[in-house]
């Protein structure tokens, strides 16, 4: 961890063949409230910065960085769901409005 | 046997599907806490989880043979080659939440004058000096707006009163109510009338045209008379006096359950929210409204809207909800409304007339706002935006557009499509998605956006807090979960 003097820095990385960028990113902006970042996306690793405020409240920045990786994992398990079930969805909402005049052709 | 077998299948055709073979149903999950999940689907069925259990779910690894599975099963978030029906059910239970879309649009505000003999601080509308005619509602004005009125699909309507203060033009109050049920005869609609008021102006006549009516009285206690007279100033200071025995004189002649009250709390609300509470029992009211202030109008201007953060108000409502459930173990039936509007979302098979807590957001779909000049705005908050001089949800006039006008008008469609949490991020992969709203007003005042950004919204935060607390006692607390299942209406 890199402490500026006004913000901390910190690195996370994620491995690509087990997290998508698009599942990292769904991650991060649930915490856009309490820091920014920076994602670069190489070969095999997904490099995300932290810049968190130097007046960071509790629970502190280890704590933050623990959640933010629960919620890469939520997340990747969000994108499993949504990729089974998109088209039973589709399925589902095309029962529930047929005979409403609302479905376009 | 053979006749038995047309009706009932055979033992082993239970025993066709083997662990693994599942397919998930949509569903969504959000943390409940560090160990749960709340997992619903599509049409607000839930389970609370631990993080293997989802895991375990999403994995497919499941035990076929275990109460988790047929929990999930049960709960419509899986499907086997066992279970084919479940497409259906969730078709039809869908279509029975958001079957309020296709009967826009029930409630119908008439700020019949924009006058008021009170000087609030917090007042979330620009009132005016109550000698300014200039500021009441016409008959004309009115007609245009019954026009409207009728117009709306909608089997049911509520026609609202609202002001400034409302029963300083009453006499369009009476005109309104009688041309309205004159109209009707043609119409055959379940009709209503709510007058919103603070009671001081309240006299026989008037509590004699409610009852020839049967029309309800809405006013506003902030709670114990130094509280309510300091949130709720007027010439004389007695407000309080004049709104509790308005409440009494109402309540005898109109009976308990054709007066409510509203509550708002300012920052010296905050310490005192058992008090507050108790004003309402001392009046015999079954309800109370914990309700944050608004940030439009006079609110606003005078920084009371920002006196107090999200936590802060958390703390306070927290609290409250916590007294009222005592109450109720005590034996006394009494509901905090905004917990019992989203208890009914978890349990109830109907959606919300609750603006706030619609997708789309029930603006112009669920109220629609005439103004006194006869302007019209998508909800009473857009109206106080207006106020403030941000015309963005206007959305014409009574005068110059037509109902087609304004209801297929861009500002309604523009909103409506963008208040689907569906597809807002951050709220489109939110377990709390079927039991929560959308506040395009709020999100464009406070953030510039009627979309918001969901991770910095104190809308969101607010109800993700509520959410949580609920759901902690729904799972932790039976006595709680017994009084809150009271709350959910048929």
């Amino acid at each position: 961890m890199i402490k500026g003097a006004d913000a901390h820095h910190v690195d996370l990385s994620f491995d690509n063949n087990v997290f998508t960028l698009e599942t990292i990113k769904r991650a991060l902006y649930r915490f856009a409230d309490r820091c920014s970042f920076d994602v670069e996306s190489a070969d095999k690793q997904t490099k995300v910065t932290l810049h968190v405020p130097a007046n960071i409240a509790e629970p502190g920045i280890d704590e933050l960085c623990s959640r933010i990786r629960n919620e890469v994992l939520d997340q990747d398990l969000r994108d499993s769901i949504s990729r089974e079930t998109a088209n039973i969805r589709t399925l589902i909402l095309a029962n529930a409005f047929s005979n409403t005049g609302l479905i376009e052709s | 046997m053979s006749r038995l077998g047309k009706k009932f299948r055979l033992p082993q055709a239970f025993d066709q599907a083997v662990p693994g073979q599942y397919w998930m149903l949509p569903c969504r999950f959000v943390n409940l806490d560090d160990n749960r999940y709340v997992l619903t689907n599509e049409v607000g069925e839930h389970l609370v989880v631990t993080r293997p259990q989802l895991e375990q779910f999403v994995r497919k690894t499941v035990s076929f043979h275990g109460d988790f599975y047929h929990d999930l099963k049960s709960k419509h978030f899986l499907i086997d080659d066992d279970s084919n029906v479940a497409v259906d059910l969730l078709a039809l239970k869908y279509r029975t939440k958001a079957q309020q879309i296709s009967q826009f649009t029930a409630l119908h505000l008439f700020v019949v004058s924009l006058r008021c003999d009170y000087t609030c601080q917090y007042c979330q509308v620009s009132r005016q000096t109550d000698d300014k005619l200039a500021y009441d509602m016409s008959q004309e004005t009115a007609d245009r707006a019954l026009e409207f009125v009728f117009r709306s699909p909608s089997p049911a309507i509520k026609i609202e009163f609202q002001g400034g203060e409302p029963l300083l033009n009453f006499p369009l109050i009476q005109y309104v109510v009688d041309q309205a049920k004159r109209i009707n005869e043609n119409h055959d609609k379940n009709i209503q009338f709510v007058i919103t008021t603070n009671l001081s102006l309240l006299t026989d006549d008037i509590l004699s045209f409610c009852l020839a009516h049967d029309i309800c009285l809405s006013t506003s206690l902030d709670g114990p008379q130094d509280l309510h007279n300091l949130n709720r100033p007027r010439p004389g200071r007695n407000g309080y006096q004049l709104t509790v025995e308005g409440i009494r004189k109402a309540q005898a002649v109109l009976g308990r359950d054709k007066v409510g009250a509203l509550m708002t709390t300012t920052e010296a609300s905050l310490p005192r929210v058992r008090e507050i509470i108790d004003t309402y029992l001392s009046l015999g009211m079954d309800a109370i409204f914990l309700r944050a202030l608004s940030p439009y109008g006079f609110a606003v201007k005078t920084g009371q809207a920002y006196k107090y953060d999200v936590d802060r108000w958390f703390e306070f409502y927290k609290e409250g909800l916590n007294y009222v459930l005592e109450i109720n173990r005590q034996g006394y039936p009494f509901v905090e409304l905004y917990a019992s509007m989203i208890i009914n979302k978890i349990f109830s098979p109907f959606g919300t007339g609750y603006v706030d807590l619609q997708s789309p957001s029930g603006m112009a779909i669920s109220a629609i706002v005439y103004n006194y000049d006869g302007d019209i705005y998508a909800s009473d908050e857009a109206r106080m935006l207006a106020e403030m001089g941000d015309k963005k949800f206007r959305l014409g006039s009574v005068h110059h557009d037509s109902y087609e006008d304004v209801i297929l008008s861009d500002t309604v469609l523009d909103t409506l499509e963008a208040t689907l949490s569906e597809s807002l991020p951050m709220c489109n992969d939110c377990g709390f998605l079927p039991y929560c709203g959308t506040e395009p007003v709020y999100h464009h005042a406070t953030q510039g956006d009627a979309v918001g950004h969901k991770a910095t919204s104190g809308f969101c935060s607010k109800n993700m807090k509520i959410f949580r607390y609920l759901f902690t006692l729904l799972e932790d607390d039976p006595e709680a979960r017994k009084i809150l299942l009271s709350w959910v209406r048929p």
